[in-house]
């Protein structure tokens, strides 16, 4: 029993960067942006979250957990915002490519944040490390007196606030798109811009934003990633550490087929399938199929869509295209 | 007229080529050895030092070859994050280019590229760490070479066993790259390490599959954790298991870095070789003229593997006496790791095999050849999933 729970738990706090990541991507692609570039803004928001954190630990006499920890928050979403910033310069006003400028801000972006780590840690001698105390402030559970409760407490109120904080903004994200009267207009912008134009929706304002943000919410799961301590490098910068969530990411809002709360289940499944083999160890299977259990997943789930050809389903339909009023 | 021009421009470009080709080659097989200034060496490096693992473990060993032998920074033509592909071939290719006299290879899948390449310029010599393909190779030019790294396990386990022992708990957890001859080598000399101290410990061992995955590495250490394990140990690149173990209030034995500013909390110690001792002496061989062995393994004797500073504030009281106690014993030849009795299996590479050592004798790790061979998974060390 303690088994299962052991593995659910792990399995939450391996789906919550790839929600994150899912999320941000959604939100941006909504806007009919196709930005490949979350691996990268999850970098970006990695480093600069956790340089946030250490060098206001360095600066301040008496450091506070929670200041530290709202710093990195704010620096991870603003650093992985530039980093969208820059993709929405380059796609929307210049109209470059979206694929091919995605694909260098994931190389732009992973650059940076080795760059910055390797940069700061040979700048201290060695690791950069954030306290225990902000570690802490990453990894303890955010409801300390109901996580004793048997079996549900450890269930539903241990894990850290990142967890719950990805659940919130999943919800909000969703209720914003499906139920305000500005997710419609973002929604409309995505599908086609012209005719949002022509209703007079501010399609630039609107796709820059929505990048932006979104971007800035990938990179809160890069944050996840350096600072979590059981799926993460716990607070210190590692060489590569984001390993490839971004793509997942990407690959994730196309399995929750643009759906925020959809997006939910989706990034749970994936997290339980990519630790299962740890704690259900099979003779049986040999590992390396065992390990590609979540890609076959995503794969079967992408056929059953595309064969299935829900409207709903559907990709928002300016996705990749770039706007430009005069060009009709 | 005009292709006859153009014809005779391409023969003279490719002729000068040819020159260029002739005259980078550096020659060593005449025994006459190399002026200091004109050498160059080249290193092909699976990742960059920023790993704080085994590139910069192995790095650290390059810079202080360079200071100790008074070369200078730009003799020195790092490679890093090459691959074990063919990009590894291009990056040998462009060292020889470069005017490399030897070339030094970290990784295990370098090994067929190298070997390629050393056949192909039999001027050049080419050191492959980790690898075993030298003593079939039968090239002059060709070399492996290795650290007697299980020693420094084995007393690094005696550290995590005095911990259990002091916890009055008996499992362990082992954070494993893959299922190699040179994993399971590490990780049984730290078990018996371990053994030695407390005789009841058990061992669970989970794959990552990956020399280097930090997100896997932690998901792993958790789940080792999870299953009771009081103190883990590993065989990859990353800090991540250290974080872990430090977030969950457990202990860690480390490899190839001093972990203990990552996890002040939780790294007890941390098993590490020290490539100087090979890249000093490699490279005073070529220097001289002298011929460099197929095959070196050195160990604790003569400072190529080491530990690092004890954690003082939580290693169990006396661990250093006893890991000091074992150590004169191994310099001294009256303790050896593989001591039998030991019986067990495994697979290596793909060759699967068995072994027995009887009471009273030993098994003779990296004699034969520098890299490990002990592929053999003992009682008490039980592997989760295959």
């Amino acid at each position: 029993m303690t088994d299962i729970i052991n593995f659910l738990f792990a399995a939450v706090l391996a789906a919550c960067p790839l929600l994150l990541g899912t999320l941000g991507e959604t939100l941006t692609e909504k806007s009919g942006n196709l930005n490949l570039g979350v691996e990268g803004m999850m970098f970006m928001g990695g480093i600069a979250g956790l340089a946030g954190s250490y060098y206001y630990e360095r600066s301040a006499a008496e450091p506070a957990a929670w200041v530290s920890v709202t710093i990195a928050l704010v620096c991870a979403f603003l650093c992985a915002a530039l980093g969208a910033f820059i993709y929405s310069v380059l796609t929307i006003t210049l109209r470059a490519n979206q694929n091919v400028t995605g694909l260098a801000l994931t190389i732009f972006g992973a650059g940076f944040g080795n760059f910055f780590g390797e940069f700061i840690g040979n700048s201290t001698g060695g690791y950069v490390s954030v306290s225990q105390a902000t570690k802490a402030g990453f990894n303890d559970p955010l409801f300390p007196f109901l996580s004793n409760i048997p079996v549900v407490g450890k269930l539903l109120f241990s894990y850290n606030f990142m967890v719950y904080l990805s659940l919130a903004i999943a919800i909000f994200m969703w209720y914003f798109l499906a139920c305000t009267r500005k997710g419609l207009n973002l929604r409309a912008v995505g599908e086609r811009h012209a005719s949002a134009d022509a209703a007079g929706i501010n399609v630039t304002l609107y796709k820059y934003l929505a990048t932006c943000i979104g971007g800035g919410i990938t990179g809160l799961g890069g944050l996840y990633i350096v600072m979590n301590s059981s799926n993460g490098v716990g607070g210190v910068w590692v060489h590569n550490c984001i390993g490839g969530y971004g793509w997942l990411s990407v690959a994730l809002v196309i399995f929750a087929t643009w759906h925020p709360a959809r997006a939910i289940l989706c990034a749970l499944a994936f997290g339980t399938l990519s630790v299962m083999r740890f704690y259900f160890p099979s003779r049986i299977i040999p590992i390396s199929l065992y390990e590609i259990l979540p890609y076959l997943a995503t794969v079967i789930v992408l056929i059953t869509v595309s064969l299935r050809k829900k409207r709903e389903n559907q990709p928002p339909a300016s996705l990749g295209l770039a706007y430009f009023r005069e060009d009709r | 007229m005009k292709k006859l021009l153009s014809l005779l421009l391409i023969a003279a470009m490719v002729l000068s080529l040819a020159a260029c080709g002739t005259t980078n080659a550096g020659n060593n097989s005449d025994g006459k050895g190399i002026a200091k200034e004109d050498l160059k060496i080249g290193f092909i490096h699976i990742s960059d030092p920023s790993d704080m693992g085994y590139t910069y473990n192995h790095d650290l060993g390059t810079w202080a070859m360079v200071e100790k032998l008074g070369l200078k920074e730009e003799q020195i033509i790092n490679k890093y994050n090459i691959g074990e592909d063919e990009g590894c071939a291009t990056a040998i290719d462009e060292l020889i280019e470069a005017g490399c006299q030897i070339i030094f290879a970290t990784s295990f899948g370098h090994g067929d590229y190298m070997k390629e390449a050393a056949k192909n310029n039999p001027s050049i010599q080419f050191c492959h760490a980790t690898g075993d393909a030298a003593v079939t190779a039968e090239l002059s030019n060709f070399q492996n070479y290795f650290t007697s790294i299980y020693e420094a396990r084995y007393l690094a386990g005696i550290a995590a066993g005095m911990k259990l022992k002091e916890l009055n708990e008996t499992k362990l957890g082992y954070v494993a790259a893959f299922e190699c001859a040179e994993v399971v080598s590490g990780l049984t000399a730290f078990y018996l390490g371990a053994r030695s101290v407390k005789p009841d410990v058990t061992m669970d061992v989970i794959y990552t599959n990956s020399w280097h995955d930090p997100i896997v590495e932690a998901q792993v250490a958790q789940t080792l954790i999870d299953g009771g394990c009081k103190v883990i140990s590993q065989h990859s690149d990353s800090t991540a298991p250290a974080t872990t173990a430090a977030a969950n209030g457990v202990f860690q034995v480390g490899y190839n870095a001093d972990m203990i500013p990552a996890a002040p909390t939780a790294s007890l110690i941390s098993a590490r070789s020290d490539w100087s001792i090979y890249l000093i002496f490699a490279v005073e061989s070529i220097l001289e003229g002298k011929d460099i062995p197929t095959d070196w393994c050195q160990g604790l004797s003569e400072g190529a593997v080491y530990l690092s500073p004890l954690n003082t504030d939580i290693a169990a009281p006396g661990t250093q006496e006893a890991i000091d106690e074992a150590a004169k014993k191994i310099k001294s030849g009256d303790l050896h790791v593989f001591a039998g009795p030991l019986k067990g299996k495994g697979y290596n590479w793909g060759t699967e095999g068995s072994i027995e050592v009887k009471e009273g004798e030993w098994f003779e790790e990296s004699k034969e050849k520098s890299a490990p061979y002990w592929y053999y998974i003992i009682d008490g060390v039980n592997v989760l999933g295959k």
